[in-house]
């Protein structure tokens, strides 16, 4: 009808929301960059202002130290290139004349990615334009969201990844060499300062106050190469050496050199590690370096993630667009689909909440060293997980779990016999039902109570009455020969029942005429029970074996009361060894890892189950 | 088949009867199936004839009675040791097993060679034309593949009794056309004893050599297609068997002794108080309103027995059915050549072929003799 005067306003409406998405990615990453680039300088000034603090007024002066007393009072001083240059802070209360600059970051990286960035995210959203245009234009009566968008959508998502992530190798570089070189110059305005670098370092939290080897004053020390480069090209602009003695003051724009130290810095008494450049002395501590530039490097990591995805958001925001655009011209499937998308944010909302987003912090988190009083987690990249592989507590907790799951196919033939046994009507079997099914529904934690007491080995009931029939007592748990076991049996009293009411469930529905036409073909009780009711409960036995496969790998309740993974580790299951060791070593990171790969490990299991069950069915 | 089936096994019901609890689902009856006959059991739904078939399958346990199949009492053997085999309504053909190894199981269960059960299963199968499908499962099947199958996996046992419950009541009305023929050229070929479970009537008519009627728990009449259908035992049968059914009218005894209800009076056979009328449709003969003389098939009278009014004509091409109205007669459907030039609102004259008409008592049960009109028969 009127798609002459639909079709631009319909166009421009798209590049509307196309440009507002785009708007969207830019804003969130150079937000996340700036905040990036300051929380990294801030967290120079304060180990700074910690090194100078423990110089001047002693450590309990630390307490507090952090925030308001750290001012940032000048943002482009370098004056070396366009954007933040420098950043100088004060330490306030210590001593006012005191300043501490912080050198800006090379301008290489980040400023050569940046437009590579956009370019792509601009490419994509134009390419998702144009396949929009041209599926329109293909037919007018084909209104339907047409598959060829969804695919440009996700390939801009995929995009804007790639940009992403050569975006980050960038920023990373070049943050990382400038961190190092600020760390490295902070310590040195400690070390110059006459402060002693492992005082300094523990009073600033840095984990190489624990390195020993500090204390070694005739090990030689190398610096990396980077931080040679970095204090060689920040040299010439940044630091005067007086040639008469080795005090450093630091020429930042507004900042007085501190002067008033100057005098008591014994720089060449007291620097254990030194290093020659440009014809200077720098003071160093490598460990230091090392720290500081890992700290970058996880700050560097958070603003490429958020970019990248900032981009899929975008591009989903840019494809939602385009198809409400598209709808607008059938009022009554845009009120449903709106209805539909209304209805469905609450759900959306509470699954993204507690169930999406808990999921991917115990992914980022596994890829961190966290003890949760930490102020920051430390990146590890994958180093909890390679620790893991030479676990060996951790693999016996494993094997303990898979040990704990074979009592899964016990249980399910126990129940399906049980199942069988007390089908029907009767008051009797209803009650056996009833009795069957109780433990299935009663808490974990009484269950385990009760059969602790059960099975103990001084009162227990079960070892006093095996005493009486004169069979001797069985250490139930207290021997690592037969703990597992113990809790095995226990766990298939606790699900045969909830198996058994499942399996009778399946059974109803396997019609009643293929037994009739197995008995006219033949068939006695057992050849009916191999050919009709095993094949007829195949799905039923496959959800039952996987769903118990699964509960079984997340056994917690009854090891963490009866046995807490005793004794000598015999009982340590999965579940019992992560909550250990996040709540009792407090290694979330550690912790967070196993999980995944526990979560791996089901996932595999199941996939495997699935995939035989698929070939089952396709081959007879 | 290879083998040239053995001729079929006699079925023999004395006095079976079957309770659940409280409930009579089949009252004590006996039936005889000859060897090598199709019996039809036809009835109306919960009338019983499906618990029959499953009691001489041995599916279910008499509460009292005899079941003999070939000579040989089995109340006590298991249905796989009875020498029958059955096709289930729903086929009940194995999900999870192929054609072939449905085909086969009995045989399997049986412990036949495994060489031997390949030549049957196959020969089995070319015989159906099943011999493509051999390899697929029940779920891949069209439904009057799988019917076949059903029917192969019977076939392949060469059961002395074959069991049909309802086999064709899942097809369409082709393929149910189809397959019935098959049926009878399977049991042509054969020759084995079949028993043949439908609601159909039109089915059971056309299949059965002979038909057992059933209702309500209890056997209503056994006989040739044509027995029952032109001499129904009893009202129910009547009513039951025929398309469209058999036209009806109470009568009651006047003072005059005669029998009258509606436009008929008919001199009492007996000393009934009461009786039920019955003419099929093929037997009342219209007269178009234009013809002075209503007699088209050799009528007993020249004016014809009653006039009534013409409500609906339906015209099917090789019939026409025409409804009439009229007191006492307001559902009555006759059958007319197409000739006949009629049109809702005619009056018309109606003649009654007595010689084809059933009388039937109070209890329902039939009244021998013809009825006959009294003297001054026609009222109007």
């Amino acid at each position: 009808m009127v798609s002459g005067v639909r079709q631009p306003f319909l166009d421009s409406l798209a590049a509307v929301v196309l440009a507002a998405g785009l708007a969207l990615v830019l804003v969130v990453a150079a937000g996340r960059l700036e905040s990036a680039r300051v929380g990294a300088a801030e967290a120079e000034a304060r180990m700074a202002a910690a090194l100078w603090e423990q110089e001047g007024g002693g450590a309990d002066a630390v307490v507090g130290l952090l925030g308001a007393r750290a001012t940032i009072t000048g943002a482009d001083a370098g004056g070396a290139g366009p954007g933040p240059a420098a950043y100088a802070y004060e330490a306030g209360e210590l001593d006012p004349a005191v300043w501490i600059a912080v050198a800006p970051p090379p301008a290489d990286g980040p400023r050569d990615a940046l437009p590579v960035t956009a370019i792509a995210i601009a490419l994509a959203g134009l390419t998702v334009v144009t396949g929009w245009v041209l599926a329109r234009r293909r037919g007018p009566t084909r209104t339907r969201y047409p598959v060829s968008i969804a695919l440009l959508s996700v390939g801009c998502i995929a995009l804007t990844a790639v940009a992403a992530g050569r975006w980050t190798h960038g920023e990373l570089r070049s943050l990382s060499a400038a961190t190092a070189a600020q760390g490295a110059r902070a310590v040195q305005i400690a070390l110059a300062a006459g402060a002693d670098p492992a005082d300094a370092a523990r009073v600033a939290q840095l984990p190489w106050a624990q390195d020993s080897s500090l204390d070694s004053p005739t090990e030689q020390w190398t610096m990396p190469a980077a931080v040679v480069a970095a204090i060689a090209a920040s040299s010439e602009r940044d630091v005067e050496t007086s040639a008469g003695n080795d005090a450093i003051s630091l020429d930042a724009a507004n900042a007085p050199a501190p002067t008033a130290r100057e005098a008591d810095a014994g720089a060449r008494l007291i620097a254990p590690h030194t290093v020659e450049a440009e014809g200077a002395t720098w003071h160093v501590a490598r460990t230091a370096d090392i720290h500081v530039a890992l700290l970058g490097y996880e700050r560097t990591a958070s603003p490429a993630l958020a970019l990248a995805a900032a981009g899929g958001l975008a591009g989903l925001l840019v494809a939602l667009g385009l198809h409400l655009a598209q709808l607008a011209s059938r009022p009554r499937v845009l009120g449903r689909t709106l209805a539909a998308w209304g209805l469905l944010v609450p759900a959306a909302a509470l699954i993204v909440a507690f169930t999406l987003g808990p999921l991917l912090f115990s992914l980022w988190i596994s890829l961190h060293e966290w003890r949760l009083i930490d102020p920051a987690p430390l990146f590890l990249g994958f180093d909890n997980y390679a620790a893991l592989l030479s676990d060996r507590e951790w693999w016996s907790a494993i094997g303990n779990t898979a040990l704990f799951t074979l009592h899964v196919p016990v249980a399910m033939a126990i129940a399906l016999a049980l199942a069988i046994l007390t089908r029907g009507s009767r008051r009797a079997l209803r009650w056996a039902r009833l009795a069957l099914f109780l433990p299935g529904i009663t808490s974990v934690a009484a269950i385990a109570v009760v059969w602790k007491w059960l099975l103990s080995d001084q009162y227990g009931l079960l070892s006093r009455g095996l005493e009486h029939a004169g069979l001797g007592s069985v250490p139930w748990l207290t021997s690592p020969d037969t703990a597992l076991a113990s809790l095995m049996i226990i766990g298939i009293w606790m699900v045969v029942g909830y198996q058994m009411v499942v399996f009778q469930a399946g059974l109803a529905a396997i019609p009643r005429d293929w037994y009739d036409a197995a008995r006219v073909d033949g068939a006695g009780p057992w050849q009916r029970f191999r050919h009709i009711t095993v094949p007829g409960l195949r799905h039923t036995l496959f959800f039952v074996l996987v769903t118990s496969i699964i509960g079984s790998f997340q056994v917690f309740g009854l090891v963490y009361v009866m046995t807490q993974g005793g004794p000598l580790g015999a009982t340590d299951v999965a579940v019992y060894h992560i909550y250990r060791e996040a709540w009792e070593f407090l290694q979330f990171g550690n912790a967070a890892a196993m999980s995944w790969l526990l979560f791996v490990v089901v996932f595999a299991a199941t996939w495997l189950h699935f995939r035989f069950l698929d070939a089952r069915r396709a081959h007879g | 088949m290879g083998s040239v089936s053995r001729a079929g096994q006699g079925v023999v019901l004395r006095g079976v009867e079957k309770r659940f609890g409280d409930v009579v689902a089949l009252e004590p009856m006996d039936l005889e199936v000859r060897p090598g006959e199709l019996m039809v059991l036809v009835g109306p739904s919960g009338c019983g004839k499906s618990t029959l078939l499953r009691l001489i399958a041995g599916l279910e346990e008499s509460t009292s009675g005899e079941v003999w199949i070939g000579g040989r009492r089995v109340d006590e053997v298991e249905p796989g040791a009875r020498d029958v085999a059955m096709v289930f309504q729903s086929y009940a053909l194995y999900p999870h097993m192929t054609v072939a190894r449905n085909l086969g199981f009995g045989l399997r269960m049986r412990g036949t060679p495994r060489a031997e059960l390949e030549q049957r299963v196959a020969e089995t199968a070319a015989a159906l034309g099943l011999g493509e499908l051999l390899e697929r499962k029940p779920g891949q099947l069209s439904g009057g593949q799988r019917q076949r199958v059903a029917l192969g996996r019977a076939m392949v046992r060469d059961p002395g009794v074959f069991l049909f419950d309802e086999p064709l009541s899942n097809l369409d009305a082709e393929l149910r056309l189809r397959t019935r023929d098959e049926i009878a050229a399977l049991h042509r070929r054969l020759g084995t004893t079949m028993i043949f479970v439908t609601h159909d009537q039109v089915e059971a008519l056309s299949l059965g050599q002979r038909v057992a009627v059933m209702d309500r728990g209890r056997l209503q009449q056994v006989g040739t297609p044509a027995e029952v259908y032109r001499r129904p035992g009893n009202l129910f049968v009547a009513g039951f068997v025929g398309s469209p059914p058999i036209n009806r009218i109470p009568l009651f005894r006047d003072d005059r002794g005669r029998l009258a209800g509606g436009p008929f009076v008919l001199a009492a056979p007996s000393s009934l108080s009461r009786a039920t009328l019955a003419v099929r449709p093929e037997d009342l003969a219209v007269a178009g309103p234009g013809e002075a003389d209503g007699d088209a098939s050799g009528g007993s009278t020249r004016t014809g027995d009653f006039r009534a009014t013409v409500l609906r004509v339906e015209a099917l091409g090789s019939e026409q059915r025409v409804h009439l109205d009229g007191p006492g007669i307001a559902a009555w459907v006759a059958r007319a050549s197409p000739a006949l030039r009629v049109a809702s609102g005619d009056r018309v004259s109606v003649s009654v072929d007595w010689e084809r008409s059933h009388l039937f008592g109070p209890d329902g049960r039939r009244q021998e003799g013809v009825p006959r009109p009294a003297e001054q028969g026609v009222s109007r």
